[in-house]
């Protein structure tokens, strides 16, 4: 800055420094003025353009944090429920597996072959279940299993394990679910019908072969004998059924009529079925005849 | 009643022991209930044995009676009698067994009372649709010998019967043919399995003692198989042969399986080899006859204790094949000799 007496001196030229103050000041009051010429329109459409962008601005700013909150979030779930959702799976895998079980053949490798679960079943009810252990090897063997020694397993093992696998499953399986089936049916008519035997149920391993003697109803002392043979061991029905009568009463056309009936019934209807009917309806053996 | 049935009742129920005697009595199921309540069970056997005959009197016991009498008795103490096994076979092509159980009994009594005039056959049925025969030997001029009975037990419809060593060794072809022909069989051959425990040779043969199987429903996890280090083990102690004795595991486990074994007393070997020798010149050595030898391994249970013998360090692992293979086999007596 100059000197004061320096400005003394050039006076005249500028008017020092308080003029030149003095001579900002004006200008600046003439720009304000000049300033409040411009058009108020174009104040408040820059106003609210200022405004419009400022609120565009804060609201991209508060979708990034959005977005960047849900990533982080998502990213979490997504850790989460990876190892929940692999669980789950599993779990209905096993679950699934333990229900092959209700197929009535499923199976499991070992780590030597395979082991073979056969469940049988009667009329809806779940029956005994079987098992056989085979090693996968050129020829295939057994290596032990769960079936009853009276099965003729290793005869439908020599038809069919070393050619057709599926046959030999077939085979056996139908074996088994026969042999259940006329087990459940002798088992029942032994525990459910006890008033009607009047002797034990004689039978064999393989139930095919079934004999007893029983009444129809209390009153009368008509006495049948009956004897089923189950020739085919793939078969719950019996092959051939002779029934008898014993009774004291003479034999009677009616008492003759219901042994016909009964040896019809007893061809075609499982055994514990034949004498629900006869806790029933004592009628339906006459029906079937005529 | 029978003087001989009367005495062999007597001597019956002195064998009992006084635990079993209201079991048995119960089951033989010729006594009634109100007749039992009457005796006093707590007396001396002497005297109880005495009550009780006088019951079988007043009910006028038969041969039959006292034949059930002695089969109960067996059947509860079956471990009494050492077993014999018999496989029986058809035919290939036979038509399906339709096994008829009375048919059986006539048929069976029928051909022991043509070939002899003098025996007693009697009857009792068992669980599983099986059967236990005894048979009293006579001969054409004599009484049965009710004191030297042999049992049977058959299973219908399979092909084997299970019967106790018998004294009179005359009598065995006519029990063959007799079991042969009732059965329907056509041929019956003598296995070389022998033990007292009746359910491990049915366990043996009739291939029930593994029944372990893997499936996906869910069963007890096979516990960790542990070497006896683990439990209660101190820290302070290192074991330098882990690997050894888990190699001994693993083996010992694939020759015997993780099921319980069978029950056999004794496997034996005879041995008509040739003596082999490391040392040139013996007296043994260089013989043409073979060296007859025999060898037996007694124990109370055999194969658990020849599964044992890896693990306590006493054999080496694997064992010989000819240990491991008796109950896959059905053979407790082997004959070994030169190929």
């Amino acid at each position: 800055m100059e000197p004061a007496n320096t400005f003394c001196h050039h006076g005249e030229s500028k008017g020092g420094i308080l003029v030149h103050l003095e001579r900002l000041e004006t200008q600046r009051n003439k720009s304000h003025t000049k300033s409040e010429e411009l058009p108020r329109a174009q104040t408040s459409a820059l106003g609210t353009k200022c405004h419009e962008l400022r609120r565009l601005r804060d609201k991209l700013r508060a979708e990034v944090k959005q977005r960047q909150a849900a990533i982080k979030a998502s990213d979490q779930i997504v850790e989460f429920s990876g190892q929940e959702v692999l669980e789950r799976q599993q779990g209905t895998l096993k679950a699934i597996l333990q229900a092959y079980h209700f197929t009535g053949l499923s199976g499991k490798l070992t780590s030597h072959g395979v082991c073979v679960s056969i469940s049988t079943a009667f009329e809806g009810n779940l029956l005994d279940s079987y098992f056989v252990d085979l090693v996968i090897e050129r020829p295939l063997w057994i290596h032990h299993h769960s079936i009853p020694v009276f099965i003729p397993l290793e005869k439908i093992a020599a038809k069919h394990l070393q050619t057709d696998i599926q046959r030999f499953m077939f085979s056996l399986c139908e074996h088994l679910n026969a042999y259940s089936g006329r087990k459940y049916q002798a088992d029942r008519l032994e525990s459910d019908f006890t008033a009607f035997l009047t002797g034990p149920l004689q039978r064999n391993s393989l139930c095919n072969l079934l004999s007893f003697t029983y009444k129809v109803n209390q009153e009368h002392q008509a006495l049948f004998s009956a004897r089923l043979l189950y020739e085919d061991l793939t078969g719950t029905l019996p092959t051939d059924v002779t029934v008898m009568y014993q009774g004291a009463e003479a034999l009677s056309n009616s008492w003759e009529k219901h042994r016909l009936a009964h040896e019809r019934l007893l061809l075609t209807k499982p055994l514990h079925q034949v004498f629900a009917s006869f806790s029933g309806e004592e009628n339906l053996d006459l029906n079937l005849v005529s | 009643m029978d003087e001989t049935v009367a005495e062999f009742i007597r001597r019956t129920i002195l064998k009992i022991p006084v635990c079993e005697m209201m079991t048995i009595l119960k089951t033989w199921n010729f006594l009634s209930e109100s007749q039992l309540q009457t005796v006093n069970f707590r007396q001396r056997k002497e005297s109880l044995a005495q009550d009780l005959l006088l019951l079988c009197e007043e009910k006028c016991a038969t041969v039959q009676d006292m034949a059930l009498l002695d089969i109960v008795y067996t059947q509860v103490h079956r471990h009494q009698k050492l077993w014999n096994v018999f496989q029986m076979s058809k035919g290939p092509d036979e038509d399906v067994d339709l096994f008829d159980m009375e048919q059986f009994k006539i048929s069976f009594k029928k051909i022991l009372q043509r070939a002899l005039k003098n025996v007693t056959v009697s009857f009792r049925d068992a669980e599983k649709n099986a059967v236990w025969i005894r048979v009293a030997w006579g001969t054409q001029y004599s009484k049965p010998n009710q004191y030297k009975p042999t049992f049977v037990v058959y299973y219908s419809q399979t092909p084997y019967a299970f019967t106790s060593s018998s004294y009179l060794k005359s009598t065995l072809p006519l029990l063959k043919q007799a079991l042969t022909i009732a059965s329907q069989h056509h041929q019956i051959v003598q296995m070389d399995l022998r033990s007292r425990h009746l359910d491990s040779l049915q366990a043996i043969v009739f291939k029930e003692y593994n029944q372990i199987f893997e499936n996906h429903n869910p069963t007890p996890p096979l516990q960790e198989r542990s070497l006896g280090l683990d439990k209660n083990m101190d820290l302070r102690i290192i074991h330098e042969n882990t690997l050894e004795k888990e190699r001994i595991q693993r083996v010992t486990q694939e020759a015997f399986g993780d099921y319980p074994q069978p029950q056999l007393e004794f496997a034996q070997y005879k041995l008509e080899t040739k003596f082999k020798s490391d040392l040139g010149r013996s007296i043994l050595a260089n013989r043409d006859e073979p060296f007859r030898c025999l060898i037996k391994f007694s124990s109370p249970h055999l194969l658990e204790a020849l599964k044992s013998l890896a693990p306590a360090g006493i054999a080496d692992a694997p064992l010989s094949p000819l240990l491991t293979c008796i109950p896959s086999k059905g053979m407790n007596y082997f004959k070994i000799r030169d190929k």
